[in-house]
């Protein structure tokens, strides 16, 4: 069963680990937030040290500040998990008063659905800037802040339209999680990741899916992003038992694996189940490559492309597979950014009383990208692709399209 | 290619790290946090006091009791190590192995220390010489009254004293804020206007031949930061280290990541390294606590440098048993009774002694044989040493991490 989310938010195992705190300060040296804003106070003070006042709201508002970019509890040497306190004091904090912006964009399905179908008119809408102001005014929506890009056909559209392929799939059968983003924005990135799989040997089999509410989570709508996580767990395990589930959606492969049970206390044995199944996709090809299974004969792609790890990659502890995969291609310089965060953050960055923290968070990811490459960079998360994309003016991909071009399959 | 694991990326297992990897092996560092370097002073000691004060480290280390660390490693394990640390990061640690610099800290004292930045050299005093301390009214960690008064009542390790007077600056670092962190100056100072706005208000303070001491926050990434103020000043200056977050340290650990990413080292951090698989006598692959499934990491070697109590790789329970808890690996000194004694201010604890006996090549040794054939360990975890006082921490973990480093070259 699971619990109720703003309940366990009081009640965590996250608030145990706070007394493991030794105020060490290195969260504080690393915490993208508090490096470019005094408005916010600072991973050990808004985490650990604020929770021991909390008893029911917070007495400090400046968390509302903290993007929930998870850079804190990876890098604390005590396990104190910081931005899990930070998301679940949140929670109970914005309980009463959720401003309607948050609450509209945590749901991505619908924004998707939305706007699918009428793509080019949606398109020029959110390229607008008189329509862009009313959404800045209205929702609190920044004017400037990137919008996903509208298609005009989604990923199952797609997948089920095209050639039904042949085979053979020695390897057997794998399930497909594209995520709301990469079946309604990202149908590229969705549809290489399939070719890709198939190239391999794979039957990519993708059931139909709805959202794992990340977007809700990270806004604090606890019940909303239950419900669908659960939902997403029957959608998945509907495509057949013990399956890998291979994801390009990085940021909402983290939800599944670690996020929905530590952030949120959903203890539900489908949860675990998906969570165990699950990969990422760069993660598949990086455990594929060891095992000594994954076909290397790539072609030499001589260009040198900036690489940017998400924050929701970093923090499921799997390092940097995607760096891994692409030194593989022959000729192919990649440049680890090195950078923390984008700023984005899910959807923080969207934020009109946010926007300007985000671009400074962002900034030196920025300057890096342009300064290694005006024709393409790569990063695994979505939002963060459109941020990168948005304020460096580099066209952002997901590692899978050098892949997918190394094996000649473009 | 051969892959080596080493567990913990304070500076052993990022020396580990970078060694294994410049010798050609394919290297996974696993971590679960950040190592200890910028809790620290982004110096390197070797040796400090024996308990006297040490003026020629390598010279002393050659004297260590049977049983230290430095017995295994050896005067030239030490200097290997640290031309490679300054091979490493060249622009950020110069110093001679034969001779300690003496080092004025944030609260006066005179620190002996064996590799230092070069923005700190100036604050090796000579007798006679007239410093001012210079503060900065918005960050707390650093008072200069403090550091001036202590200084000029210190008799230098050669004889004489410096005189030394303190002033402060109300530069702001960033607006709205008036307790900004030692991070929050450093990024300021990484800029080129606010150093010549600071320049500004300090020059006028200044007397003729005055040496200027000032916190270690003069610039994160930027260099030379220190050598265009110095210049712009027409003082030499000096950086005085500071309690965390040190921005001294911190750039030693962003040099030594960036280094290591550069070799070419996976890194995986944020996850605790929980257990282990064998096969007679030798680890074939450590597990990793991902949530929520652990993964498992297969590598022909293994480097453990996970730390001390601090780092959580030493514990001891309400008995008062100590445990290595990756392993549970031997541990020497643990059998000394009691571990801790009650007088806060008398002698060392012996539990600062406890960890693993290593042979010189670091395999962890219990009764004299090495445990597992292919695991070493480095820095905080080897036994015999009481490494806060002796200031002997450092050059145990750079020297123990490159003799693991390169016997497993040796071996591959
Ligand atoms: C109070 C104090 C003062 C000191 N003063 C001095 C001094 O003045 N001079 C001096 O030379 N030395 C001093 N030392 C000692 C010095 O700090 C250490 O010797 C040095 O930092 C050790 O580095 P290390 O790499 O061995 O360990 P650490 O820097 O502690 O790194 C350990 C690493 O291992 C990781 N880790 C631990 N367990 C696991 C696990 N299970 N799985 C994955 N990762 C793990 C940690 O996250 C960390 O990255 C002092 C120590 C203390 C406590
Ligand atoms: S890194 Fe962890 S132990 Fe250190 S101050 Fe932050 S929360 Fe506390
Ligand atoms: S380790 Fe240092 S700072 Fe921490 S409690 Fe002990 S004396 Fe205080
Ligand atoms: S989650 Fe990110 S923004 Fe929030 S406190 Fe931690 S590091 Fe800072």
């Amino acid at each position: 069963m699971a619990t109720d989310g703003l309940e366990f938010a009081g009640h965590s195992l996250s608030r145990a680990s706070l007394d493991a705190c030794v105020k060490c300060t290195i969260c504080e040296t690393q915490c993208p937030v508090a490096a470019v804003t005094p408005l916010f106070s600072g991973p050990k003070y808004v985490g650990p040290q604020a929770e021991r006042f909390r008893n029911g709201e917070s007495v400090d508002h400046s968390l509302d500040y903290c993007s929930s970019c998870g850079t804190c509890t990876l890098v604390c040497p005590q396990g104190v998990q910081i931005a899990e306190l930070n998301s679940q004091a949140r929670a109970v904090m914005k309980a009463d008063h959720m401003p309607l912006r948050d609450k509209l964009i945590g749901q991505t399905v619908l924004m998707g659905k939305v706007m699918t179908p009428v793509a080019p008119i949606a398109k020029a809408a959110l390229n607008n800037k008189p329509i862009r102001k009313v959404m800045e005014a209205v929702v609190k929506v920044h004017e400037d802040a990137p919008m996903p890009p509208p298609q005009s056909q989604t990923f199952e559209g797609w997948f089920r339209k095209r050639p039904t392929p042949a085979g053979p799939f020695p390897r057997g059968p794998v399930v497909f999680f594209h995520g709301c983003a990469g079946g309604y924005f990202e149908v590229e990135t969705s549809k290489k990741s399939v070719e890709v799989l198939e190239y391999l040997g794979y039957q990519v089999i993708v059931p139909k899916q709805g959202c794992c509410g990340l977007a809700q989570q990270s806004n604090g709508l606890f019940k909303g992003a239950t419900k669908d996580v659960l939902k997403l767990c029957d959608d998945l395990r509907s495509a057949g038992k013990d399956l890998t589930i291979v994801s390009s959606s990085g940021s909402c492969t983290g939800m599944l694996k670690h996020e929905a049970h530590e952030i949120m206390g959903v203890e539900d044995e489908r949860l675990k189940d998906v969570g165990t199944r699950i990969v990422d996709m760069m993660e598949f090809l990086l455990d594929l490559h060891e095992a000594g299974e994954l076909p290397t004969d790539f072609a030499p792609i001589g260009m040198k492309v900036p690489y940017h790890a998400p924050c929701q990659l970093k923090s499921q502890g799997i390092g940097k597979p995607a760096l891994e995969v692409l030194r593989l291609i022959p000729d192919l310089e990649v440049v680890d950014s090195g950078a923390v965060c984008c700023g984005i953050a899910g959807t923080y960055g969207l934020k009109k009383e946010k926007y300007e923290v985000a671009q400074a968070v962002g900034k030196p990811l920025f300057d890096m990208v342009k300064a290694t490459s005006s024709e393409l960079a790569l990063c695994d998360t979505e939002t963060c692709r459109w941020q990168i994309q948005k304020s460096s003016g580099v066209r952002t991909e997901h590692p899978i399209y050098l892949i997918h071009r190394a094996y000649g399959l473009s | 290619m051969s892959r080596v694991v080493v567990i913990g990326s304070g500076l052993a297992g990022l020396v580990a790290a970078n060694r294994l990897a410049d010798g050609g092996a394919d290297v996974v560092l696993l971590s679960k946090g950040i190592g200890g370097l910028q809790l620290g002073q982004g110096t390197v000691d070797v040796l400090g006091y024996t308990p006297e004060r040490v003026t020629n480290p390598i010279k002393a280390v050659t004297k260590v009791d049977k049983g230290h660390p430095y017995a295994a490693i050896g005067a030239q394990g030490v200097l290997t190590a640290l031309s490679y640390l300054k091979e490493l990061v060249p622009d950020l640690l110069v110093g001679d192995p034969e001779a300690n610099y003496h080092l004025p800290t944030a609260v006066g004292a005179l620190r002996p220390t064996c590799l230092a930045q070069p923005s700190m050299l100036a604050g090796n005093l000579k007798a006679g010489s007239a410093v001012v301390v210079v503060g900065l009214r918005r960050l707390k960690d650093f008072q200069p009254e403090l550091v001036a008064g202590n200084l000029a009542r210190t008799e230098l390790p050669d004889g004489g004293r410096v005189s030394a007077r303190a002033i402060n600056v109300d530069a702001v670092a960033r607006e709205g804020e008036i307790d900004s962190s030692g991070l929050v100056f450093a990024n300021a100072f990484d800029d080129p206007a606010f150093r010549a706005r600071f320049a500004a208000m300090l020059a006028p303070q200044l007397n003729d031949g005055e040496i200027v001491a000032l916190p270690a926050v003069i610039g994160l990434k930027d260099r030379q930061a220190h050598q265009d103020l110095s210049t712009q000043l027409g003082h030499p200056i000096f950086e005085i280290p500071l309690p965390p977050p040190s921005v001294a340290g911190l750039r030693l650990n962003q040099a030594l990541n960036a280094r290591a990413q550069a070799a070419g080292v996976r890194m995986v951090s944020g996850v605790r390294t929980v257990g282990f698989t064998a096969d007679g006598d030798r680890i074939r692959s450590v597990r990793n606590a991902t949530v929520p499934a652990e993964r498992e990491y297969r590598a022909d070697a293994f480097v453990l440098a996970t730390g001390g109590f601090e780092a959580g790789a030493l514990s001891m329970d309400s008995y008062g048993t100590v445990t290595e808890t990756l392993f549970g690996l031997p541990l020497v000194g643990a059998e000394n009774t009691p571990l801790i004694h009650g007088d806060y201010w008398g002698g060392e604890q012996p539990i600062f002694r406890v960890g693993v006996a290593v042979d010189p090549q670091m395999r962890v040794l219990g009764n004299g044989q090495p445990v597992y054939a292919n695991l070493r360990a480095a820095g905080d975890l080897i036994a015999g040493s009481s490494r806060w006082s002796e200031k002997s921490g450092d050059g145990i973990a750079a020297a123990s991490a490159v003799l693991a480093a390169d016997s497993i070259l040796k071996e591959l």
